[in-house]
């Protein structure tokens, strides 16, 4: 390098390679301290997005209380961890024992906009307020707006218990997705 | 063996890529440069002249910065998930430690980097005392910076309670006390600081508000301040005036580059100490429970420790008046030392009071360590008692640091509430001759198992 292609610099300032050397260990240095800290920091910030709700089998009941054709509300307890703290909740399922003696357990939330039904005996239909939807014994849409079915929630007999898994879904969908 | 045309390859790709990084970062820098005139902003910043050159030595303030930074950035993330009150503080920072991707290590890094504060500010003072950097016409900037200094020691005091532990209550207790002790005023401040009466959950709110949102404030503006007076007055360079004259250099790149060496190496210890050390909770705060003895920080050690030689009539002098004394001469040093001098082998006075005063505070720390660590090691009858603990089934009736029945009394530090080894060798042969009334059984004890079950209990203390 000659003289006259010597980069310019203020007072003693260093040029050249020595110069481009400082560069680079001051640009390492930062995305060193700049990757060290932000894969912690977005990692804590993102985790809570994938924990999935753990769900228990819950025991809701005894089987023997239940009438073929006749659904019935059973309300059970459940605890709902929401971050470091965990709530009792009350939640209720509509079972309908089957002519065969299990049990068909329907979510209690209506699939049109997730308002609560009942079944009315006289009628012989699950009717919800709301909107008007209405499903047979079976869970069926008869009318209204309901676009699928009611939410069958997984259920098991044991030693003449019903235990179920409680589950929610996203409302207003063709098809059931849980939440 | 190794593929050298592969490397060779890789290294011209990974190089092919920073150069096109390069290139479009200074696109980028030009098409901004050429709107917002950014070349006279980048040449005030980096080409700042430095006295002497560029050195290793001025590296100090440029860390403490860095770890202000650090300290802000960990915080706010912590901040995402920390309940200030009572009955969640202890459950969120225990769910931040345990359940939290990276938690651990993000508190950590907060943990340690004020520590790592401390030692930087405690560098960057000494640095600028050898130098004799705070005399004219820099006497402001170091009025600002003990004031900082100060704030940063605040800004430990009101972080240490947050995690609302045994540790952190009973230490906030003590330092709301010794507030209290000062003549007239102490009494008010003490309740200002507590919010009342009680240390509860007006006094975790206000230490949460006052260490994430007014000191932050006041810090910054201390920081500007600071920075503001040292391109105004400029750096002080070597302390010959000779010397610094002989050469001057900007700050970049060779200064920055030193900067970022440094505060790379301080990220490095930090982010080690986070992952090396855990810092388990102590129990949570429990108001009743007052056998509990807190340990300060290391770097209230020293005064910790001064505390325990002065009791009685001459406590007022410890608590406050020596502190307060010590602020004001640092506060007042550069009008006290009015030698122009700035070479330290012709400063003796200023030096000699320096170093002792640094031999009195390290000499104190290192005696408070010495205490605290001079715990015997774990006794193996420690670890036998802890054997005959499970195998009798005490925990079904009794709960040592949150684990256990609640039915019986908590025997968390029962080494502390019941240091009679006699006591535990009667109370367990009968429980109802040392405690009347007791549903405590008579369990069936070899004198072996009684001695090592009592040598259980008695290690049963608080953390250190």
């Amino acid at each position: 390098m000659t003289e006259a292609e010597l980069p310019t610099g203020g007072f003693s300032t260093p040029v050249g390679s020595r110069r481009t050397f400082f560069h680079w260990i001051t640009a390492a240095a930062a995305v060193f301290v700049g990757i060290g800290l932000a894969i912690p920091m977005v990692g804590s910030l993102i985790s809570p997005a994938f924990v999935r709700r753990r769900r228990d089998w819950v025991d809701v009941g005894a089987v023997d209380e239940l009438f073929p054709g006749h659904p019935t509300q059973l309300d059970h307890v459940t605890t709902i961890r929401d971050g470091w703290m965990e709530t009792k909740a009350q939640k209720a399922v509509w079972a309908v024992k089957q002519p065969q003696g299990d049990v068909k357990v329907f979510s209690p939330i209506c699939t049109h906009l997730g308002c609560g039904y009942r079944w009315d005996d006289a009628e012989k239909k699950f009717l919800c307020p709301c909107h008007g939807s209405s499903y047979d014994v079976d869970g069926r849409v008869l009318g209204g707006p309901a676009p699928r079915p009611l939410d069958l929630l997984p259920a098991k007999v044991e030693n003449g218990r019903l235990l179920v898994l409680y589950k929610e879904f996203k409302s207003g969908l063709p098809r059931s997705v849980e939440l | 063996m190794l593929d050298w045309d592969i490397v060779a390859c890789n290294s011209e790709f990974i190089i092919q890529n920073l150069s096109f990084v390069n290139e479009m970062a200074s696109r980028l820098y030009a098409w901004l440069d050429s709107r917002l005139n950014l070349k006279p902003v980048q040449r005030t910043l980096l080409d700042e002249p430095i006295p002497g050159g560029a050195s290793w030595i001025y590296v100090f303030g440029s860390a403490t910065l860095f770890l202000f930074v650090l300290q802000a950035t960990t915080g706010m993330f912590l901040a995402i998930y920390y309940a200030p009150t009572p009955d969640h503080a202890y459950d969120s920072v225990r769910f931040i430690e345990t359940e939290i991707t990276f938690g651990w290590f993000v508190r950590g890094l907060h943990h340690w980097g004020a520590s790592a504060m401390v030692v930087a500010i405690g560098l960057h003072m000494l640095q600028t005392f050898l130098y004799g950097a705070y005399k004219s016409p820099r006497e402001v900037m170091w009025m600002v910076g003990v004031v900082l200094f100060l704030i940063v020691m605040t800004f430990a005091f009101t972080g240490y309670l947050l995690p609302w532990d045994q540790t952190a209550y009973w230490a906030t207790q003590v330092g709301i006390n010794m507030v209290g002790t000062v003549p007239l005023v102490g009494d008010l401040f003490s309740r200002v600081l507590r919010g009342g009466e009680t240390l509860g959950a007006l006094t975790l709110s206000r230490f949460f508000a006052i260490h994430v949102l007014f000191l932050p404030a006041i810090l910054i503006g201390g920081i500007a301040l600071h920075l503001f007076i040292l391109r105004r007055v400029g750096p002080a360079g070597p302390w010959t005036d000779d010397r610094a004259s002989l050469s001057s250099e900007t700050f970049a790149p060779r200064q920055v580059y030193m900067d970022a060496v440094v505060i790379a190496g301080v990220f490095l210890v930090v982010a080690t100490l986070a992952f090396a050390i855990p810092l388990p909770l102590t129990d949570r705060a429990d108001p009743s429970d007052t056998s509990f003895v807190p340990v300060p920080e290391w770097y209230f050690l020293f005064y910790y420790e001064l505390l325990k030689y002065v009791h009685g009539p001459l406590e007022p002098l410890a608590t406050w008046i020596l502190p307060l004394l010590i602020v004001l001469i640092m506060m007042c040093w550069p009008f006290i030392d009015r030698n122009q001098v700035r070479n330290p082998i012709r400063r003796p006075v200023a030096l000699g009071s320096g170093l002792l005063f640094l031999s009195i505070v390290f000499g104190l720390l290192g005696i408070s360590i010495k205490d605290l660590y001079a715990v015997p090691r774990t006794d193996p009858a420690v670890a036998r008692g802890k054997a005959v603990y499970a195998q009798f089934g005490c925990a079904g009736c009794h709960r040592i640091h949150g684990e256990g029945g609640a039915v019986a009394p908590d025997l968390s530090t029962v080494g502390d509430v019941r240091p009679d080894r006699a006591w535990h060798l009667k109370h367990f042969r009968d429980p109802q001759a040392t405690s009347p009334g007791s549903f405590m059984p008579k369990f069936p004890l070899t004198d072996q198992q009684l001695n090592d079950l009592t040598s259980y209990m008695l290690s049963l203390k608080r953390a250190t």
